[in-house]
């Protein structure tokens, strides 16, 4: 595959490139190949750079206070020679409340003080690759923690008047599990076998009720992969086999602010 | 020194404890190191340190003046407060000026925003979006005037962070003191006027080396004559520690320039003993408290001998290196901004036990923008605590004897002159410096400490350990957007009323003495005075120079 080609440009009369510097090294050590302009560069000139050096992403760096007028005229600068496909990025000492503005004006996204190298290399990767995240398709189920299945099912069949669609044991997480099934999706009864099971920390901990909610998704393991670059915090960093012949992996809560997450493929279906 | 056998006892048994203690409760990392790789030993002892009390360290105030350049130090006077300020129009500088010394400031010292410091009339294209934004905006005489507008300038010492037309600055600051009836002999301060800092380190250069070493030593000759108390040049280690340089890289490399000016001076005809003595530097002080207070014990020594032993300068004043120093600006947090003030604090601790002769201490919001009125209230409250409360300043070279910071000094010592002699073999600074030498190295560095910090090898609090979930957004000082045009209209308004056929004589003066070998420095002065502006001048001499294009 062709490298990622990105150019590194200082705008305005800034002389400090130390940070456009350390990201040009950064970029190149993800495997990108970079051109740095130099200081002192005009729109003009690095719109100029940029097409001719055929480049697919141009990186900003300014700590002069002067971004809010100088990264907008580099995106027009850009338009202007019909290249409004090469996307801007920036970075410097930027307030956040000049965000909105920067990103309204074209500017694809702005790094602040402190950012990881390693974020930006991901970030334009993604940009570039279009490694976007898709939707899952559908919730799988939605996990329930009871003290006992048998006792909560006349509600969930007889109330509710639900269809009972299996019972399992899963053994390595000390549960047994009841599926129901409710339109495309399923309510997922979850009965602890064990002191050991995560399900009896929950119950003890908070009570019986809603335990997690399930993600139908294609490419699980890409899926975790992009998380784990991003640094989104999972409970489960590979795959693990789950009920139904599925491949399931929890993403940590505190991630996604206290909601349990569950992903989960399942194999087609002969 | 003598150790009896008892004494040997004692550390063998020390040293048994520690192999038991450290089997059980390994020590926190395999090594220690200083921010230069020097190793850092478990425990420092009386043998780790140089036996030659006189010629090493010796008292204040005397060569190789490691203990101080004074003989009463701080108990005499404190330290300068010198908070570096500056931006937007001349009046709004004014009015922050005249604050900060109401505050109880000793000095003034001016921020010049980027289009000025590149010798840029705040109309030029190439001033677009910058005008006032990192300084004060200097167009004409017209600016300086109200710059220094209620502030007497016999009674105030000024620095001024210009480089590349320092000269053009300094004719408006003698204009503006004959303005106010202030002979130059009476003005004091510095201009920064380092110009090869700024080609390794700092970006705002104009011309190529050559000229611009002239038009330096030009400076030393005009001051030497007419303003004798002014500090012609303030050789800067500062910017290049913040392009991300060691501790030991800063002085070998500040020194190293420092050479370059002296022998510049010397082939172009001054004795050492008439400029030396108004040489002055500035250094970084950065995290590393012990490191940082050894680093400037180390360099007043190593710029003495240098003086005294290799120029032969017999004027003690020439052996002493005399320094400002600014707390590190690139060790700022975005995130957590009033950590800032913490880690001012130590910086600026260590700067004092290096003995700096002035100190400017950054503002918690630095990392975000110009600092707000509040913010720099508290950097300099900080320094006026550390002077009058934490009893610090009431000996002299309190940490001398210790013996890891002596023996710190002397690695530093060492290890900075390995890199002079690197220098040497390239021909100097001025070489090294155009073949890129020292920005690789500072380069390497760089990369380097920004890895230990991805890595978690290093920790900056509130950045990659101890976050917050929510950062709080303080208030923010903006530059008014609105203040480019006004400037642009002030600066039309004095070209249309000033004697037009007056400057452009004095320009062309200028132009004859910049081909020849006249010291342009007198000419400048007379081109300032009937209001020629910045740009102007640096236009003259950018046609007669050309320009430096970077590497």
């Amino acid at each position: 595959m062709k490298p990622i080609r990105v150019l590194i440009a200082k705008p305005g009369l800034d002389g400090h490139d130390r940070g456009a510097l350390i990201i040009a090294q950064a970029l190149r050590d993800h495997g990108m190949e970079v051109i740095y302009t130099g200081l002192r560069q005009s729109a003009v000139q690095i719109a100029r750079a940029a097409i001719q050096e055929d480049v697919d992403v141009v990186g900003l760096s300014s700590l002069s206070g002067a971004h809010k007028s100088l990264f907008p005229k580099v995106v027009e600068a850009l338009a202007d020679q019909g290249a409004s496909d090469i996307p801007v990025i920036g970075g410097g000492v930027i307030p956040a409340e000049d965000i909105p503005y920067l990103e309204e004006k074209g500017v694809q996204k702005i790094f602040t003080s402190g950012s990881p190298t390693d974020a930006i290399a991901i970030y334009i990767k993604q940009l570039i690759d279009q490694e976007t995240i898709e939707s899952p398709n559908k919730i799988a189920h939605i996990g329930i923690a009871v003290e006992s299945i048998d006792a909560v099912l006349p509600f969930y069949q007889h109330t509710l008047g639900l269809e009972l669609a299996a019972v399992e044991e899963v053994q390595s997480e000390q549960v047994r599990v009841a599926f129901l099934r409710i339109g495309e999706t399923m309510f997922e009864l979850l009965e602890p076998l064990s002191d050991e099971s995560s399900i009896q920390t929950f119950l003890t901990k908070k009570g019986e009720g809603i335990h997690h909610i399930a993600l139908e998704v294609e490419g699980i393991e890409k899926r975790l992969k992009q998380y784990k670059e991003q640094g989104i915090r999972l409970i489960n960093e590979e795959p693990k086999p789950g009920a139904h012949n599925s491949q399931i992996a929890f993403i940590h809560p505190k991630a996604s602010n206290g909601v349990l997450f569950e992903l989960c493929e399942h194999g087609k279906e002969d | 020194m003598t150790h009896s056998s008892s004494d040997h006892h004692l550390k063998l048994q020390w040293e048994k404890d520690v192999e038991k203690t450290t089997q059980r409760f390994p020590e926190r990392k395999e090594s220690f190191h200083t921010s230069s790789e020097i190793p850092i030993d478990r425990l420092y002892s009386p043998e780790q340190i140089s036996q030659n009390y006189i010629a090493n360290i010796g008292f204040p105030g005397q060569y190789p003046y490691t203990r101080g350049i004074q003989p009463t130090m701080y108990r005499s006077r404190y330290w300068t407060m010198r908070q570096y300020a500056g931006f937007g129009s001349a009046e709004e500088t004014n009015e922050r000026f005249r604050y900060l010394l109401k505050q109880g400031q000793t000095g003034l010292s001016v921020a010049f925003d980027l289009p000025t410091q590149i010798g840029y009339d705040s109309d030029d294209p190439m001033a677009d979006g910058e005008v006032g934004k990192v300084g004060v905006a200097i167009d004409s005489l017209k600016d300086m005037e109200q710059l220094f507008n209620e502030i007497p300038l016999d009674q105030v010492s000024t620095s001024m962070t210009i480089n590349a037309p320092a000269s053009i600055l300094l004719a408006m600051y003698i204009a503006v003191g004959e303005k106010q009836g202030v002979s130059p002999q009476k003005l004091t301060g510095t201009i920064q006027n380092d110009i090869l800092k700024e080609y390794i380190a700092r970006g705002t250069y104009i011309y190529p080396p050559k000229p611009s070493m002239r038009l330096i030593t030009d400076i030393f000759g005009y001051c030497q004559e007419n303003l004798p108390k002014f500090n012609t040049i303030s050789i800067s280690g500062y910017h290049i520690r913040e392009a991300g340089s060691t501790a030991v890289q800063e002085v070998a490399f500040t020194i190293a320039n420092g050479m370059a000016y002296v022998d510049a001076a010397i082939e172009a005809g001054l004795k050492v003993d008439q400029f030396a003595p108004r040489l002055a530097f500035f250094f970084n002080a950065h995290n590393q408290f012990f490191e940082e207070a050894a680093k400037f014990r180390a360099a007043r020594r190593m710029w003495a001998k240098i003086m005294k032993e290799h120029y032969g300068a017999e004027n003690p004043k020439s052996w002493k290196l005399r320094f400002h120093t600014q707390t590190g600006g690139s060790t700022l947090t975005a995130q957590q901004p009033d950590n800032n003030i913490v880690r001012v604090t130590l910086q600026a601790l260590a700067a004092v036990m290096g003995g700096t002769q002035s100190l400017h201490t950054n503002s918690r919001d630095e990392a975000l923008a110009l600092p707000t009125e509040e913010s720099a209230r508290i950097a300099l409250r900080t320094q006026q605590i550390i002077a009058n409360e934490s009893g610090v300043a009431d000996t002299i070279d309190p940490l001398a004897g210790s013996y890891y910071v002596e023996s710190l000094t002397d690695q530093i010592e060492q290890e900075a002159q390995a890199y002079l002699d690197r220098i040497k073999e390239f021909g100097g600074a001025v070489q090294a410096v155009e073949e890129g030498y020292m920005q690789r190295e500072i380069h390497k560095s760089a990369y380097d400490a920004q890895k230990r910090i991805e890595s978690r090898e290093d920790i900056v609090v509130g950045m990659n350990e101890f976050q917050l979930d929510e950062e709080i957004h303080a208030d923010l000082l903006r530059v008014d957007e609105a203040l480019e045009q006004s400037q642009i209209q002030k600066t039309q308004r004095v070209r249309d009323e000033r004697d037009q056929a007056a400057v452009e004589q004095c320009l062309d003066n200028l132009r004859t003495a910049a081909k020849g070998t006249d010291n342009v420095m007198p000419h400048i002065v007379e081109a300032v005075k009937v209001y020629a502006t910045v740009g102007e001048i640096a236009n003259v001499l950018r046609e007669e120079f050309g320009e430096y294009t970077g590497m």
